[in-house]
């Protein structure tokens, strides 16, 4: 862990040296006009282009709307969008680029560029649902090629707001992100990025995620809030080879209709050296914290330290699967989660925000936190200290019931191809948490309690060895023992310690 | 020295003739009508739009409680429903008997931008449309906006994926285009001091309606194409009063869509108005007669076409028509009357006749007038150098019975033979087509021989005390008289620089007078 | 008995145009009439389609569509009925340029070319004039405005081109610039340019070419002849004095 703090703070002072100062250059002396309906996309790309040409600096959009379709940023270029000014998506999926290098569109690209940003407290404004309802009517017309999928355009002919593709050194800072027609801001084999201090309200479209970070090295994101219909902080792995590593999330608030903080599902590549720290997330409809190494990659060398979650529905999924794993061992281990507080309510957390997460996997209780691994591949070293979980409690087995008989606990399926999700088992025997082949699992100073009586164990261990639950508290109302050793059930498991 | 070589001394003229030229023909009963409809409106209960459900955010469609409060009201003996600041949000909605619609100022009533939110299937599609009601008002400082161009393009994409059919004329849908109001065969109807704007189509429509008043409205209808002003068909006793209109059509509009119908006794007063098409207009559909009409003190700005336009193809009359007080600042024609053979059927082509157009003043524009207004006129009807007012009948239906007086009318003049060219020789002028049924427009016949007015087939026309002015030398004459009768042009000037020409020029016509 | 074996060959061998000439409406693909959505990416993507699927006109119904360039292709007819005006953004950034090519309607190394219609292309060029002046000024264009002035159509290493019937109005550039074309065929053509600055046509290194019964009204030279121009001829085509045209 030494070795994780050592390089965060390296990450730190390298992102601070930051810009050179450099010249300004007013939007509106390109001929950028802010009315709200001239379409500037050209004009925007070449002053991109001309200060990108001539030693740098920053392109300032002043109050105003800026329409524009697809653009890409240069090095040494920052495009700051001062208060009152939004850059704002014309709507139109013909003024889009489908980048061929990336084969996804997007109104900001960067391509292997040096030293870009995008700053200031405006707005980009992606106009997500007419821009995906405008593509859709033109693939309905005919004249866009695209087999729908959920009866919505594929999410690569849906306009990203940002999407930067190996570049170094990215500064995002304090805008506003609103609205994009799929995924929100993708940073895609990118090294040195800090994120600070921005807002993102996405969720005017199927696919709205907060903010997507892809086999990048060195990232900061700090400071921000998010308010997403899709994952909110969101790791991502495209490429086997890559590797996502040396991360620090801190100080965010967030809140979703999917997951807050999310390493996955595509985790070809993988996760390493991660800290994510001083996190709060509300209304959320999954889980608070979640990993999955789905797709053959190696989660690793992981802190998570100060989690506040209320109104969310999963507390903690940990999870491996073989999905796209083409051979590839899928690892999950030396995890650290810590000072954790997460309160699950009985209803949908995400109850009337746009584009609320899908009623699915029913029936089911609410679902307990897990640790699943896979037959062979068990998930090691996971230590939960000084957590405070709360659950509803009051499953019912006349609505849905899986016991802890052994046809009941050998019936829960593996899934191994199946897209991970905290509620992808359907009924679970356990209220609190549900471990499944993992290796060394560590709980102390855990809290679980539900607030009514639940038919259900607390915790279920199957196939797990080298496990110590130490100063732990159970409460459930209505239990006539109150013994830890009966809502701990362990199968097929060895080496448990219960103090 | 005449008098006429500035605007105020015809602005001045003007007023000292309309007094002498009182109209002692025309029996109005308008100021009933004004009466009965205001106090309609003050009495019966009124009901706040919160009552119903209805919502103001914007977001929420309001089309069945608004509706429903109209029922209820309808139902309870009638009354006023009020909107308050906020956008309301409908699809169509129906106006019945003794209801008012009361818009207060900040309160718009939002078109849905959903084609299918409208009465597609109707033959009176619109925001707000009623049939046969009486008694009924739409009034206040609010708003009715149509949101027309999202509306017509939610269209358009339905059509193209084969949902809806439509042969989409010139690339737009030819029907089930929502106008924003839309009333048939109602009986003392109000419309006052709202605002109207964006449809998808004609902005607004009366039709058989007996009794109407539209009074200091606004009109904005530059959304979308055939965007007239106000659509006034086969009405009985109305007045169109202190309204502005600018329309991306024809401003003020009348037109006659049955043969059996007669629109009558209608005065037009105070207006100020802008097109994209022409200022105030009769047709083109014509189908019935129009007698009757009072048009005074009315003012049209950028405007594309014909400030002034009569046309009659299609079978209808248009009689004792008196026009009074017509400005026209930037227009590209000042008068067009026109009649025509198109869809009369049995009855024939239409006439025109016993017209009056007295106290005009006109500059007609050297470039195009209405250039940077959103849907702009098309440019048509090329190589054609700037046209002439004309009166132009068709052989065995003569215009008849025509007054000019008191007219100046300033033209850029400029005329080029290289570019378009239409001579005084016999060849030129019997070359110009008859055009029996084309659409009636003052530029259709391309290019003309004369730079002012243009008269043909027509009988009894008279100019008196007519002004007109070309700013740059013109190849043509102004005035060409081709195969017309009795007509008499008595101080007729003609201003134009370069030296001296001959500037009336009469071909096969008799009895053409000229006096002093 | 000859002519019917040649036309049966035709046929045969897929030359007849079996796929051609189908006619797709603007509005198929978004493209707004209203004279202020800039059209250029949803009109570039029309002409492409329809080059994808062998070909055929794009039809523009009366309006006013805003546009930059477009870049055409082969067996793409632009039709512009009677009051369709195609109006040129004025925003230089707005136009690709190649070289010193850069205009509206732009094509290189096409076949089957054609600009039908009775309707308008508008180049905008004085208002253009002015956006370039800005940005020169600005220090952003270092280039003399004049060679950086958009024009309408310009077509290069064509084969086959058709432009007839249209209005061409205030363009900055030369309304019309053909560069080693070969077969080309301008007829009733109306340029309107006076009071700007470009020439009425450029003709650089083509073969075969007609012009007939054409205007051209321009405050610069009618028709620029620059390179070796093979078999030209100029048919009852005039200038705004009445001047047949050479």
């Amino acid at each position: 862990m030494r070795k994780i703090q050592w390089i965060i703070t390296g990450l730190l002072v390298c992102l601070s040296t930051g810009f050179a100062l450099a010249k300004d250059y007013d939007a509106h002396t390109f001929g950028v006009r802010g009315d709200g309906i001239t379409v500037n996309t050209a004009s925007i790309q070449y002053a991109i282009d001309y200060i990108s040409g001539h030693g740098g600096g920053r392109l300032v959009f002043t109050v105003g709307t800026y329409r524009t379709g697809s653009i890409y940023l240069k090095s040494d270029v920052t495009l700051h969008i001062e208060p009152g000014a939004t850059l704002m998506s014309t709507t139109n999926p013909f003024d889009f680029v489908k980048d061929k290098d990336v084969n996804w569109m997007a109104m900001i690209f960067a391509k292997h560029q040096t030293n870009v940003g995008i700053t200031g407290k405006g707005v980009i404004d992606g106009r997500g649902f007419e821009t995906a309802n405008n593509m859709t009517n033109y693939i309905q017309r005919g004249v866009f090629a695209d087999s729908l999928l959920w009866d919505r355009a594929r999410e690569p002919n849906r306009p990203q707001n940002i999407y930067f593709r190996e570049c170094k050194n990215v500064t995002i800072k304090d805008i506003t992100l609103k609205d994009p027609a799929g995924w929100n801001q993708t940073y895609d084999q990118c090294v040195n990025i800090l994120v600070d201090g921005i807002k993102v309200d996405a969720k005017s479209y199927w696919n709205n995620d907060g903010i997507d970070i892809v086999d990048c090295d060195s990232v900061v994101i700090r400071n921000s809030y998010f308010d997403a219909a899709d994952d909110v902080i969101c790791f991502k792995s495209h490429d086997a080879t890559k590797i996502c590593q040396n991360i620090l999330v801190e100080n965010c608030v967030g809140r979703s209709s999917a997951n807050g903080l999310k390493f996955g599902t595509v985790s070809r590549g993988g996760f390493k050296n991660v800290v994510a720290r001083n996190l709060t997330f509300f209304d959320t409809y999954r889980s608070a914290i979640t990993f999955a190494a789905a797709d053959g990659g190696t989660v690793e060398n992981i802190v998570v330290d100060g989690v506040r979650a209320v109104n969310t529905g999963n507390a903690i999924y940990l999870r491996i699967a073989d999905r796209w794993s083409k051979g590839k061992q899928p690892v999950m281990k030396d995890i650290i989660i810590k000072n954790v507080y997460v309160e699950i309510p009985a209803g949908k957390p995400d109850a009337g925000y746009p584009y609320e997460g899908p009623v699915e996997d029913l029936p089911r209780n609410i679902s307990p936190s897990g640790i699943v691994g896979l037959p062979g591949h068990p998930i090691e070293n996971v230590t939960l200290e000084n957590i405070e979980l709360v659950y509803p409690g009051g499953g019912d087995p006349f609505y849905a019931k899986v016991g802890l008989t052994p046809e009941e606990l050998d019936g829960i399926p593996e899934m191994p191809q199946s897209y991970p999700e905290f509620s992808q088992f359907k009924e679970l025997p356990a209220w609190g948490f549900y471990i499944r082949h993992a290796d060394g699992i560590k709980f102390k100073n855990v809290i679980l309690r539900a607030e009514k009586k639940d038919y259900r164990a607390a915790i279920v261990l199957d196939d797990v060895k080298n496990a110590s639950f130490s100063e732990m508290k159970i409460e459930e109302p209505g239990k006539e023992k109150d013994d830890l050793k009966d809502k701990i059930f362990p199968y097929k498991s060895e080496n448990i310690s219960i103090k | 020295m005449t008098k006429f070589l500035t605007q105020e001394n015809v602005h001045a003229e003007f007023h000292s003739t309309i007094e002498k030229t009182k109209d002692k023909r025309m029996k109005f009963i308008f100021p009933l009508v004004i009466f009965t409809a205001l106090s309609l409106t003050g009495f019966g209960q009124r009901y706040k739009s919160s009552l119903f459900g209805i919502k103001d955010d914007g977001i929420t469609l309001n089309t069945t409680s608004i509706q429903r409060a109209i029922d209820y009201i309808h139902e309870n003996g009638g009354g006023v429903l009020e909107f308050y600041v906020g956008r309301y949000l409908t699809g169509t909605i129906e106006l019945k008997s003794n209801v008012t619609l009361h818009l207060y100022e900040g309160a718009v009533l939002v078109g849905s931008p959903n084609i299918y939110d409208y009465n597609i299937n109707s033959p009176y599609t619109a925001l707000v449309y009623a049939n046969k009601a009486e008694n009924i008002a739409v009034m206040g400082k609010g708003l009715l906006d149509g949101q027309g161009r999202t509306v017509a393009y939610n269209l358009v994409d339905q059509i193209q994926k084969g949902l809806l059919k439509d042969d989409l004329k010139y690339d737009r849908a030819t029907t089930r285009r929502p106008s924003v109001v839309y009333f048939r065969e109602c009986k003392n109807a109000l419309v006052k001091g709202i605002q109207v704007r964006n449809s998808a189509f004609w902005v607004q429509i009366y039709d058989q309606c007996n009794g109407l008043v539209i009074d200091s409205t606004t009109v904005h209808s530059e959304a979308y194409w055939n965007n007239d002003g106000m659509d006034i068909v086969d009405c009985k006793n109305v007045t169109i009063t202190n309204n502005y209109v600018n329309a991306s059509d024809d401003a003020i509009c009348f037109k006659s869509h049955d043969p059996n119908q007669v629109g009558e006794n209608v005065e037009v007063r105070n207006n100020v108005m802008r097109s994209s098409a022409n200022g105030i207009k009769f047709g083109t559909v014509s189908r019935g007669n129009y007698r009757n009409f009072k048009i005074v003190n009315n003012t049209v700005y950028d405007t594309y076409r014909s400030a002034l336009a009569l046309t009659a193809p299609d079978g209808g009359i248009i009689e004792d028509i008196w026009v009074d007080s017509l400005y026209a600042y930037n227009t590209g024609n000042a008068i067009y009357l026109r009649n025509g053979d198109r869809w009369g059927a049995d009855r024939g082509p239409g006439e025109i006749r016993n017209i009056t157009i007295q106290n005009v003043y006109a500059e007609v524009a050297a470039t195009k007038p209405d250039t940077a207004y959103e849907y702009e006129g098309p440019i048509e009807d090329l190589p054609r150098n700037i046209s002439p007012s004309g009166i132009v009948g068709i052989p065995g239906h003569p215009i008849t019975g025509i007054t000019l007086r008191n007219i100046k009318i300033i033209y850029p003049g400029g005329g080029n033979p290289h570019y378009a060219y239409r001579g005084t020789k016999p060849e030129d002028l019997d070359s110009i087509p008859v055009m029996l049924s084309a659409y009636p427009e003052f530029s259709q016949f391309k290019e003309l021989p004369a730079w002012a007015f243009y008269i043909r087939y027509a009988h009894d026309v008279t100019l008196e005390n007519v002004q007109f002015v070309a700013r740059n030398r013109d190849y043509r004459p102004a005035v060409v008289v081709q195969e017309s009768k009795n007509i008499l042009l008595r101080q007729v000037k003609y201003i134009e620089p370069g030296g001296k020409k001959k500037q009336l020029f009469t071909y096969k016509s008799s009895d053409v007078k000229t006096a002093p | 008995m000859f002519r019917i074996w040649i036309l049966t060959v035709v046929v045969y061998f897929g030359f007849f145009p079996s796929s051609e000439a189908k006619d797709y409406n603007a509005s198929l693909f978004g493209i707004k009439s209203d004279g202020i959505t800039l059209n250029t990416g949803s009109i570039q993507k029309a002409v492409d389609f329809i080059s994808e699927q062998g070909g055929g006109r794009l039809m523009f119904y009366v309006g006013r569509y805003l546009t930059g360039t477009v870049i055409l292709k082969s067996n793409v007819t632009i039709h512009l009925e009677e009051g369709a005006v195609l109006v040129g953004v004025p925003v230089i950034y707005d136009y690709f340029h190649n070289g010193d090519f850069v205009s509206i309607l732009y094509g290189e190394n096409l076949e089957n070319v054609s600009v039908t219609g009775k309707g308008v292309i508008m180049g905008n060029g004085n208002a253009l004039l002015a956006a370039i002046t800005e940005q020169v000024k600005n220090g952003y264009i270092q280039k003399a405005t004049s060679s950086v002035a958009p024009g309408l159509i310009q077509l290069k290493d064509c084969k086959n081109v058709l432009l007839s019937g249209v209005i061409l109005r205030s363009s900055l550039g030369e309304a019309i610039r053909l560069d080693k074309n070969t077969g080309i065929t301008m007829k009733g053509i109306t340029i309107e340019n006076a009071g700007l600055p470009g020439a009425g046509l450029l003709l650089a290194g083509n073969s075969s070419l007609v012009v007939a019964d054409s205007y051209f009204h321009t405050s610069g030279k009618e028709i620029i002849y620059a390179g070796k121009n093979q078999d030209v001829r100029i048919e009852n085509t005039k200038n705004s004095t009445g001047r047949k045209l050479k």
